[in-house]
């Protein structure tokens, strides 16, 4: 865990060594955001079914082997950002997404069908960022930041049988553009903004106990007040 | 309480029908018996279990040898964490198993005539309550037995079907968590095991049924709950069916990819049922097979249907931590 915060907090330090004064990037106040994007699924690990072979030396006899994955699922978020600086802001993000949890089998020592085996999970994530907005590196009306943090992972299972948890660690950016500026009104901006990260999931339904790499793309519309 | 002896005599890789009735098995099969038109699973129901030790012993094993190895496996199952369950070895005994005595006594018997039977287990029961009340042990002297602590490739591990035998002692029945194949002299021989209950031994010089396994460890924790077992451990139920009707005697296994571990059950029930308990809370891969791989009168006292394939669930099921997951039907395919 310390490990993902060092490289996390280094992958923050190494873009603000690059930044430079901004001009109106961060969020001026309080910003909301809601959008939609994807959760791209990956591997969660192989297992056999063993059975103790007839062997006076320990050896494994294979029934069977299954391969665990999640699918991608579309996802909904929400943000909150509040700016610290010219330069910085921190953020907290609530999304929701709803990917199968997939079993494929094969193998079977008795020619049992190859099959996969699903279910649907409702999948929970509560994070925190700092973000760093590198306005030196803007184009057009563009400008880029990158984030970095950590959070909660919330795992409930089909028919809500049984809920896993967990952490997970992320880094990633994305860009922004204002459409509209005015601090005079109660609504002082708005536009949109996409982002890509990659989460380091730890715990949560897995097979094993190795930390997942998984990649989140979105977009979103902000409101700044 | 009156006690009305009732005998019923369970053989390794033998008869266990006549005291066993169909009924859904909970994470395994569990002995049990119909009184006054209920079932009721066979259990002790006071600890802790006292038991005696023949004082005969066979080439090979000492009196005091035999006590040790069997003092070794009541330990394993003492040590299930999830079970609780408690022995105390009294004395040894000139009384030789098999008696109506009040005495549960392990010993060694000569019994050239059961060639396949390396052990056996009787009960007396309460009738009124199923309890039971006594159950012996017998090791058949007729095959060579070693106590030696990696084995001894010429004869069978005494430990080992000892570990086998008190799982019968407290009410466990068969496990058919195996594979099996023919041998042309007649009888089966085992290819792999993922129970100490399988019904038939590894063979002479394997010592691998000292060790419980996740299967053993669910029967035994579902028959002799400790006070966290049931909280901790979820419960599978549901039916196996073959175009609507309900499969008897379909094997159930139910397999954790996180774990690794994997626990059967039997359909048993008039509708297909069954029932498996002790499951790690977690997803599960389920598989059914036909029940082939041992005498089926090792396990029940009627016949079993076997027509059909090999067939996994569509569906992960989710075991809960504590209670019931969703109820599942199965529907197994033809061969």
């Amino acid at each position: 865990m310390i490990r993902h915060l060092v490289i996390a907090a280094g992958f923050i330090c190494c873009l603000a060594a690059g930044g430079e004064a901004q001009t109106g990037a961060t969020p001026s106040g309080i910003e909301v955001a809601g959008g939609a994007g994807l959760f791209f699924g990956g591997g969660l690990g192989t297992r056999d079914a063993n059975l103790r072979a007839n062997s006076v030396t320990p050896t494994p006899y294979r029934l069977f082997t299954t391969t665990t994955s999640f699918g991608a699922a579309p996802l909904v978020e929400a943000r909150a950002a509040i700016g610290l600086s010219r330069r910085f802001a921190v953020e907290g993000r609530f999304g929701f997404n709803r990917p199968e949890l997939r079993t494929s089998v094969s193998s079977d020592a008795e020619q049992g069908n190859p099959i996969t085996a699903v279910e649907r999970i409702d999948h929970y994530m509560v994070d925190a960022s700092v973000l760093l907005f590198l306005d030196r590196l803007r184009w057009r009306d563009l400008i880029p930041f990158a984030a970095a943090g950590g959070g909660y992972v919330r795992q409930l299972h089909e028919g809500h049988t049984l809920v896993e948890d967990g952490h997970s660690y992320h880094v990633g950016g994305g860009v922004r553009r204002r459409l509209f500026v005015d601090d005079r009104r109660f609504v002082k901006s708005a536009g949109v903004r996409g982002d890509a990260r990659a989460y380091l999931l730890s715990s949560g339904a897995t097979v094993d106990t190795k930390t997942r790499a998984r990649v989140v793309v979105s977009g979103a519309l902000f409101v700044g007040f | 309480m009156s006690v009305t002896p009732l005998r019923g005599v369970i053989l390794v890789a033998a008869i266990v029908g006549s005291i066993l009735s169909p009924r859904p098995a909970a994470a395994y099969l569990n002995l049990s018996v119909d009184l006054r038109g209920q079932t009721i699973r066979l259990r002790w129901n006071t600890t802790p279990i006292r038991w005696f030790a023949s004082d005969r012993g066979v080439p090979g094993v000492s009196a005091s040898d035999f006590q040790m190895a069997a003092a070794r496996a009541f330990a394993t199952w003492q040590a299930v964490p999830t079970a609780s369950l408690a022995f105390q070895f009294v004395g040894f005994t000139s009384a030789p198993p098999f008696e109506d005595d009040d005495l549960s006594v392990l010993g060694f018997e000569n019994r050239p005539e059961l060639e396949r039977v390396l052990g056996a287990t009787d009960f007396v029961i309460d009738i009124v309550t199923g309890e039971i009340v006594e159950s012996d042990i017998f090791f058949n002297s007729a095959f060579q037995w070693s106590v030696a602590p990696g084995g001894n490739a010429a004869a069978f591990d005494l430990q080992s079907v000892a570990t086998h035998e008190i799982g019968h002692l407290l009410g466990l029945g068969h496990s058919a968590l195996g594979e099996t194949e023919l041998r042309g002299e007649g009888g089966r021989r085992v290819l792999a095991s993922g129970a100490v209950m399988f019904p038939i031994s590894f063979g002479r010089g394997n010592t691998a049924d000292r060790e419980l396994q996740p299967d053993d460890i669910a029967g035994i924790s579902d028959l002799y709950p400790a006070s966290t077992f049931r909280a901790r451990t979820g419960v599978l139920r549901g039916r196996v069916l073959r175009n609507g009707q309900p499969v008897f005697g379909a094997q159930v296994i139910a397999f954790n990819p996180a774990t690794g571990q994997s626990i059967a059950g039997f359909a048993l029930g008039a509708s297909g049922d069954f029932q498996i308990a002790g499951l790690t809370p977690g997803v599960h891969v389920l598989r059914v097979e036909p029940l082939d791989d041992a005498d089926v009168e090792s396990f029940f006292d009627r016949s079993v249907d076997a027509n059909f394939a090999v067939t996994f669930y569509e569906r992960l099921f989710v075991a809960p931590a504590g209670g019931v997951g969703e109820h599942v039907d199965i529907s197994v395919r033809p061969k």
